[in-house]
């Protein structure tokens, strides 16, 4: 968030460190309400997945065997699942999942794609072309069907989804970083830098690098959106994440085989936390690209 | 250039795209922990016996050796066989695939046909209530999961209010499918006036469709609005304005401009669509290829899977062609690039 408020920082610069956030977050809030919200909805889900043990009224894989399939009520605010489970409880742990499979994904994503894009943009020739085709040719499998295939085929564990989920989404932030190096390559900064005698990775890393991962991080967002949809995806249908895992999917998966007897509450409130996050992120996502690109607004 | 050496071009440089899909297909099974060998032979077998069977199945010849005899097969039209049906895969594919194109073609249409007047609209007023609205939408749009979606409308319409049917299959089994035509139940009923029939196969077509309709729908929105802005801002449309023509007409001169990419558009994402497409299928067990495939995903029917992962790359490879030509055939010059 460092780049979007930087200019409210230094204004603010003498108040103290709470008021601080606050008004960063007015000032956020008037450059782009949009990202403002989406950023209030994914702190909200923070909160609740830092906070999740004290939040939580009842053990999320405690079963109450005399009270499986209770609909909502006082005790249990949304109700029980199959397995006589709180379903309110698991909905706030359901969070941590969401995070832990997101962040490492497009950490990972972010590793592998930018130092990719990079090498590609600067050096051209063969490398290039070659990634240019094998990225392309990856877009003809749907994103949703590979990632389900490879981390059946590879052993359904939490680890093997956030690595197919990191390298599945690494060439579009390699696509972004290639696009701008690409523009910049025969820049001046970067021809002093070469001229000045610096060796090739200290150009790239050091001068190329910060100038040109700007497009790559407003994507950052609307990737992790990504992510915590597909990773829930793999969850419903059973693949990677096992049913009585407090996972938003998994839970969904529960509640489909009841649905249709009239027990909507076992699938539908972890549907709405999904959505709710999945379009924080996206808000955010969205906000940012505007932030980074005004002329994306701006055309009248 | 003329349509022919066009479509051979084309045709020449999915070449090389479809043996990359072949290659992908082909280590799909082969990157993972699965062991053929150790699930054939079984526990007590001796190493003499796991040399027959790694013999038997091929599995002792180098790698490259192993793609061409795949590569070859496929060629043939083998796609091997699939445990969980104990059939070939290309029969259960090609049985299944009609009612996953007729699902797709209603779908993504009434989504395209929702999401593109909306997109122009937005990006006939920037900014206004309308594209802020319409872009809050399509963020939610993007942000839905497709089964989520497709349970709770089946919640709502079939449990509570009992207007649709059950989500299980195309057609209600008391009746009896119409003869084959075009594959499409609901076509088909209505050719040979088998009202019964058709009725029913609209029924159960509505909740996928709409369901399927509103997943697409947020992307095309996103898009049209984007690509209607720019051709706003070229020079052509500046050109337009500036002569004083009426906004109708400048409005119609945008649209006419903005056909050609949002055809590109809608095209291309019918290729993330059969994702979406697969999930509907199995939440309403609609019986096409895409349950099929994730039923074997699910189930681990490796055969299965690779077949279905095939047939859907080459939908893909299909589905550019046919833009390529589509667009080519509107507006010949952008072809050359």
């Amino acid at each position: 968030m460092v780049e979007i408020s930087d200019g409210v920082e230094r204004t603010e610069m003498r108040a103290s460190a709470p008021r601080r956030l606050i008004n960063r977050l007015i000032g956020l809030f008037r450059m782009s309400p949009v990202a403002a919200v989406g950023l209030l909805i994914i702190l909200f889900f923070a909160v609740l997945a830092v906070f999740a043990p004290w939040l939580m009224p009842h053990d999320p894989i405690q079963s109450y065997t005399n009270r499986i399939l209770h609909p909502p009520s006082a005790e249990h605010w949304f109700g029980t699942d199959a397995n006589g489970m709180d379903i309110f409880s698991r909905v706030i742990y359901g969070a941590r999942y969401g995070f832990g499979i997101a962040i490492p994904a497009v950490i990972l994503a972010v590793a592998i794609g930018v130092p990719v894009g990079l090498i590609a943009g600067y050096k051209g020739g063969y490398i290039d072309e070659a990634l240019m085709r094998l990225f392309d040719g990856l877009r003809v499998f749907p994103s949703i069907i590979l990632a389900l295939a490879v981390v059946a085929a590879t052993g359904q564990s939490l680890i093997n989804v956030i690595i197919v989920l990191g390298l599945l989404d690494a060439p579009v932030f390699a696509r972004l970083v290639r696009a701008e190096v690409l523009s910049q390559r025969s820049s001046v900064f970067v021809e002093s830098s070469v001229a000045a005698g610096n060796p090739t990775w200290r150009t790239m890393f050091v001068h190329l690098l910060p100038n040109s991962v700007q497009g790559a991080m407003a994507q950052t967002a609307v990737r992790a959106a990504w992510a915590v949809r597909i990773s829930a995806t793999l969850a419903f249908l059973g693949v990677g994440i096992q049913v009585p895992t407090p996972e938003w999917g998994a839970m969904i998966r529960q509640g489909a085989e009841v649905m249709v007897s009239g027990q909507w509450w076992v699938a539908v409130f972890p549907g709405l936390a999904l959505i709710l996050l999945v379009f924080g992120l996206n808000l955010l996502g969205d906000g940012m690209q505007d932030l980074m690109d005004p002329r994306r607004r701006q055309q009248k | 250039m003329n349509l022919g050496s066009f479509l051979l071009r084309r045709l020449l440089m999915a070449i090389p795209m479809v043996i990359g899909i072949l290659f992908v297909t082909f280590m799909l099974v082969r990157i993972g922990s699965l062991d053929p060998v150790g699930l054939l032979a079984g526990p007590t077998a001796t190493q003499a016996e796991f040399d027959m069977i790694r013999r038997n199945l091929g599995l002792d010849e180098p790698l490259w050796r192993q793609f061409t005899i795949y590569v070859g097969n496929v060629l043939q039209g083998d796609l091997g066989r699939s445990w969980l049906s104990n059939r070939a895969v290309l029969t259960d594919i090609l049985e299944r695939s009609v009612a996953s194109l007729e699902l797709l073609f209603w779908g993504v249409g009434l989504g395209a046909l929702i999401g593109i007047p909306i997109g122009l609209k937005a990006a006939f007023r920037p900014n206004g209530t309308f594209d802020q609205v319409s872009r809050i939408g399509s963020l939610l749009g993007f942000s839905i999961p497709t089964y989520w979606l497709g349970l709770v409308m089946l919640f709502v319409f079939f449990y509570l209010l009992r207007w649709a049917p059950p989500g299980m299959g195309r057609m209600s089994l008391m009746i009896s499918p119409p003869d084959f035509i075009t594959g499409s139940y609901l076509i088909d009923g209505l050719l040979q006036a088998e009202w019964r029939a058709a009725r029913s196969a609209f029924s159960h077509l509505v909740l996928p469709v709409i369901c399927m309709a509103i997943i697409s729908a947020a992307p095309i929105i996103k898009h049209t609005r984007a690509i209607a802005l720019e051709v706003m801002t070229s020079d052509a449309v500046r050109y337009a304005r500036a002569c004083g023509l009426p906004r109708r007409t400048v409005r119609r001169m945008v649209m006419r401009n903005s056909a050609t990419p949002v055809i590109t558009f809608v095209g291309t994402e019918l290729t993330g669509l059969v994702g979406t497409l697969s999930l509907i299928e199995y939440v309403f067990a609609w019986g096409g290829v895409g349950q099929y495939g994730l039923n074997a995903i699910v189930r681990g029917d490796f055969t299965a899977v690779q077949g279905y992962v095939l047939a859907l790359a080459l939908f893909s490879v299909i589905v550019f062609l046919v833009v390529d030509v589509v667009v080519h055939l509107i507006e010949p010059r952008a072809g050359r690039a």
